[in-house]
Order: C-alpha cells, then structure tokens, then sequence
C-alpha cells in the first residue's frame, strides 16, 4: 500500500519536533502531503536550502544546502558554485510530492527558495521586499508599513503578493519577468525602501540600521544570487508551529497575529491568495 | 549436505589489524574472526499479529519507559543496593588499545591446559609476508607457541599464538580465576584408587576403541533437523512478514491518497 503511493519509506514518525505542542513528525509529514497541493508550485525549478531539526525545535537545527549522503536517486539536484559556501554545491530540487514528503520526512521543517528558478539562475522571476521589525515594533507596525508599500506599488501599476513570514515580519513579493539581475532587482526594493523611510519614522532602508531598535527594516538584500527565502507554506522552528502564509492584502488589518497562520490554521484556509503569482510576470520598468 | 547459510553470509573482512610485538620485532597482521556463531536465534513476536516485539527499559518503580540517555550503570553491591558509576569514571579505566598483540614467552604448545582455550582468530601478514612466513614456520618446527596479551574492544587478554594448517593463529585465553580448580569439588577429593585386573580390563577396552582426531564424524543433529523444519516451512505454510502498520502510517496514506487526487485535477 505504501509503495504504490509514496518512495519515501517513513521513519521515527513518532519523534516530537514540536514539544510545546507535542507533535510529532508524523503530523509535520502530514501537514506538508496536505499542503503540496498549494505549496509545490513555488519550490518548483528553485534551489532548495533546509532547515533541518531532527531533535525538535527546542535542539539545535541546522541548514543543509548538499543534497544530504543517502539523497535517493530520484530526487532532482542542481550542481552549482556557491559564493558563500566557496565551493560546488549539489543542490536539492523538489519538483515532485515525493521530494516535499522525504525532506519532511528528514525533519526540513523549514523549506527555502532562491528568488530564481535553476533555469535562469541569475535572473530572478521574484522580487523580495523583507520586512522586518526590531523590538518593540508591534506587528501592527508591519502592517501598516507594508501596506504603504502596497499603496505605493499599486500606483505605479505592479501587482504584489504578500504573506506572513512565520516570525514577526511580512514578505511582500512582486513576481517578475526573467529580464533583470540581482543587482537590478535589489536596487529596485532598495529605492522603495528608501522612499518609505521618507514617510515613516519607523522605516529604516539601510543595512547599518536594520538592528536599531524600534525600526523597521526594508530588507533588500536578499534580492542576492544564491540566497533563500522561506517557502511559502513552510513550517517555521517556532514553539508555535507557525507557517508562512500567504494572504489576501484585505486580510492585513490592526490586531492580526503571525501566530494564528500555524500547522493548525493554514489547512483550514479555503484558497490560496498567491494562485496566478508565478503566471503574473511584470516588468520593472517604472512608468 | 546442504550449503550452510550462514557459511555463504560469513564475512571475510578483518576485525581488528595490528602487530604482533616481540621484542623488538613486528609482524603486523590482521586479525579474522575463526569461530562462526552456528546457533539459531529466534526474533520474539507478538503471537496475536506476528508483528516483531521491541524491547523497553522500563523503571521497575513507575512502570515508565525510560531513554537510554536517562539511565546509568550501577553496580549491585547488596540486593537492590548499587553504586553509581559515571560514563567517565568507567571510561577512565578501560583497557588503552595499543594495536599490539605482545608476546614475551614461547611454551610447548601441547603443556598448555585445553581447559583456558576461549575463542581462536586466523592471523594473516599485513604486508608483512616473509616475517610471517618465518615466525610461522619456527614456531611450527619447534612445535610451540608464543604467550602475550593483547587489548581488544578495550579488554586485555593473554592469549597464544601457535601455527595451524599453513596460518599463525590466536586464540585468546580465559584468566586463572576463571577457571575452576577441580580439587575445590568435595566429591573428587574422595576417589578410590583402581584395582590392577580393573584397569588392565579398562585399558583394553580403550585401546580396542582407539583412533584419529577427527572433528568432522560429529554432526549436529539438532541444527539439521532445525534447517529441515525452516525449509518445510518455507515451502509449506508461508510466513507473513506484514509490514507493521501504525495509525500514524494509516493516517499518512489516508492524507497523501487525497492530495494525490487534488493534485491530478
């Protein structure tokens, strides 16, 4: 029975990766066989980086770029130089149910992506605007930021998606035809950045600043070859199990908590707010 | 004779490599296991599924299972009394393995007591031929054995190193204090001397029976009947090896035959 539906030959289900909650691996598997539907999308043709937590959340995880000893054959892997890494780096790609369900299955709790797709590894079809907030910003805060930036890129005719980022910011994402570069790219969220740094005391568009407490961080720098964002989807190694979640813009409103997108919620949501992101290629040419 | 099973399984990779160490000469050598374990080992099940049994530490106090990380050795000193011993402790006074088998004196092979004979191991020259061929070769010819000890897995032993069918073997020996003294048995200390007739009657007897060592005439004839039994079986009434299904597994087939479905749409 096994066989005929899954490669993946399942182990230590029952290891605890959540203790607060006290769930089990058995559930992380089954949450991400529940979410493929909506999930495999966006990892598909990307550079995957895992988080892995085999002793649960409360232990050490740890970030696996390699295709791990023991990858079975029919898991896709992309060979390329990492700048960081300083060496070739055989990369997961997770293009199938079966790849989603053995990373699940080796406790890759969270699942990032490359901005670009292995096809046109150094122009991106994603723009990245990470919003971040140093303590005591409120969540609240993060809201209403990204909603100027909304505004102001809905004025000059881009489309933007949003989700939660799992943690306590918001990614805003513009899906991109494959004609810039990273540096285009980045320079693009970095302008953006700056102009909202104009309008709001709370913003900070420079990386020297992005730690001073009570700001908010117009992170432009992940629009970077080789770097990672969380999948939307993912699971986060927080006590709480929470998800990146995508969302509708009209579901951002004061008192919203990152929290309430978990394991739990996030199946329960009726449609994907990100359907047709990937179709929705838009230059960046400003008007 | 059927080919023995385990016979085809066994391994021929070495367990352990060193040197054999006298003085200061070194024959370095690598050491085979030469005793196969032949007994049959059952895996317990569960008789109402057939589904194998694991084993759990479980604290005799609360009846609760217990993490190996959770427990420490302790040593019984009176009945339910125990010392606590830390890995540290315990690893402080484990044997230093130096790789050597030392050996500081050559006996008669014959003057040594078959009872102290423990397990054998078949040496072979690592790169090492022509000073194993002569060790080999003396020691066969003046029909001795070399004595020393070696420290394996981190437990000394004395052993002997003798020649037997073209090979330096090593057979480990059990300490004095292991064996028992037999003049320790009460019984044997009240033996009656034999008269003259009985034993010239008894020695006859023996002579009339006498012949050649050979360990082959001896079968055992309980693994025999033991490997019939397997192959009935095998052919006969088939085994249900099941694979243990858990409701977590259940659960995870259930989840994954409904996304499947979503995902063909």
């Amino acid at each position: 029975m096994m066989d005929e539906l899954t490669k993946v030959s399942f182990t230590n289900l029952e290891k605890v990766l959540y203790p607060k909650l006290e769930l089990k691996k058995s559930r992380v598997i089954e949450y991400y066989i529940r979410i493929a539907p909506w999930m495999l999308g966006f990892l598909k043709n990307r550079v995957i980086v895992m988080n892995r937590y085999p002793d649960g959340v409360n232990k050490d995880g740890f970030y696996e770029k390699d295709a791990p000893v023991g990858t079975p054959s029919w898991v896709e892997t992309f060979n390329r130089y990492s700048a960081t890494a300083q060496r070739q780096v055989n990369y997961i790609v997770c293009n199938n149910l079966d790849t989603l369900i053995w990373m699940a299955n080796l406790a890759a709790l969270e699942i990032n992506i490359t901005l670009s797709t292995i096809d046109s590894y150094d122009t991106p079809d994603l723009v990245l605007f990470d919003i971040d907030p140093e303590p005591p910003c409120s969540f609240d805060d993060v809201i209403n930021i990204a909603l100027s930036l909304k505004e102001k890129l809905d004025e000059l005719n881009f489309r933007s998606f949003v989700k939660t980022s799992g943690k306590k910011g918001l990614h805003v994402v513009l899906p991109i035809m494959k004609s810039y570069n990273f540096k285009q790219t980045r320079e693009f969220v970095h302008q953006f950045g700056k102009f909202l740094a104009r309008e709001s005391d709370l913003v900070v568009s420079e990386f020297r600043n992005s730690r001073d407490p009570g700001t908010v961080f117009i992170d432009y720098l992940q629009n970077t070859r080789g770097k990672t964002m969380i999948a939307p989807y993912s699971l986060r190694a927080q006590p709480d199990a929470p998800v990146s979640t995508p969302l509708e813009w009209k579901e951002l409103k004061k008192g919203l908590r990152p929290e309430d997108f978990n394991i739990f919620t996030v199946l329960k949501r009726k449609n994907d707010p990100w359907e047709g992101l990937l179709e929705s290629k838009q230059a960046l040419e400003m008007e | 004779m059927a080919k023995d099973k385990n016979e085809a399984k066994q391994s021929h990779r070495p367990i352990w490599s060193g040197s054999i160490t006298i003085g200061l000469v070194n024959v370095p050598v690598k050491l085979y296991t030469m005793v196969r374990d032949h007994a049959f080992s059952f895996r317990l099940l569960h008789k109402e599924d057939g589904q194998p049994l694991k084993y759990e530490r479980v604290c005799i106090k609360d009846d609760k299972v217990v993490d190996w990380k959770d427990t420490v050795k302790g040593y019984e000193i009176r009945k339910n009394e125990f010392i606590v011993f830390k890995k540290e402790e315990l690893d402080a006074i484990r044997a230093e393995s130096d790789e050597r088998i030392r050996l500081d004196k050559f006996v008669s092979l014959l003057s040594i007591d078959p009872v102290y004979f423990d397990k054998s191991y078949i040496l072979v020259p690592d790169r090492s031929e022509e000073a194993y061929s002569l060790m080999m070769t003396v020691i066969q010819r003046l029909g001795k054995a070399g004595m020393g000890k070696v420290t394996m897995r981190a437990k000394e032993y004395p052993v002997v190193v003798y020649e037997y069918k073209g090979a330096l073997i090593l057979t480990t020996l059990l300490y004095a204090n292991e064996v028992m003294n037999p003049a320790d048995l009460e019984e044997l200390s009240l033996l009656k001397k034999p008269g003259k007739n009985e034993i010239e009657l008894a020695e006859k007897i023996i002579k009339d029976l006498s012949g050649e060592f050979d360990i082959t005439e001896y079968r055992d004839g309980y693994r025999e009947r033991m490997e019939k039994l397997i192959e009935t079986k095998l052919k006969g009434e088939i085994v249900v090896a099941e694979i243990p299904k858990k409701e977590e597994v259940k659960e995870l087939m259930v989840a994954l035959q409904e996304t499947i479905k979503r995902l063909r749409k």
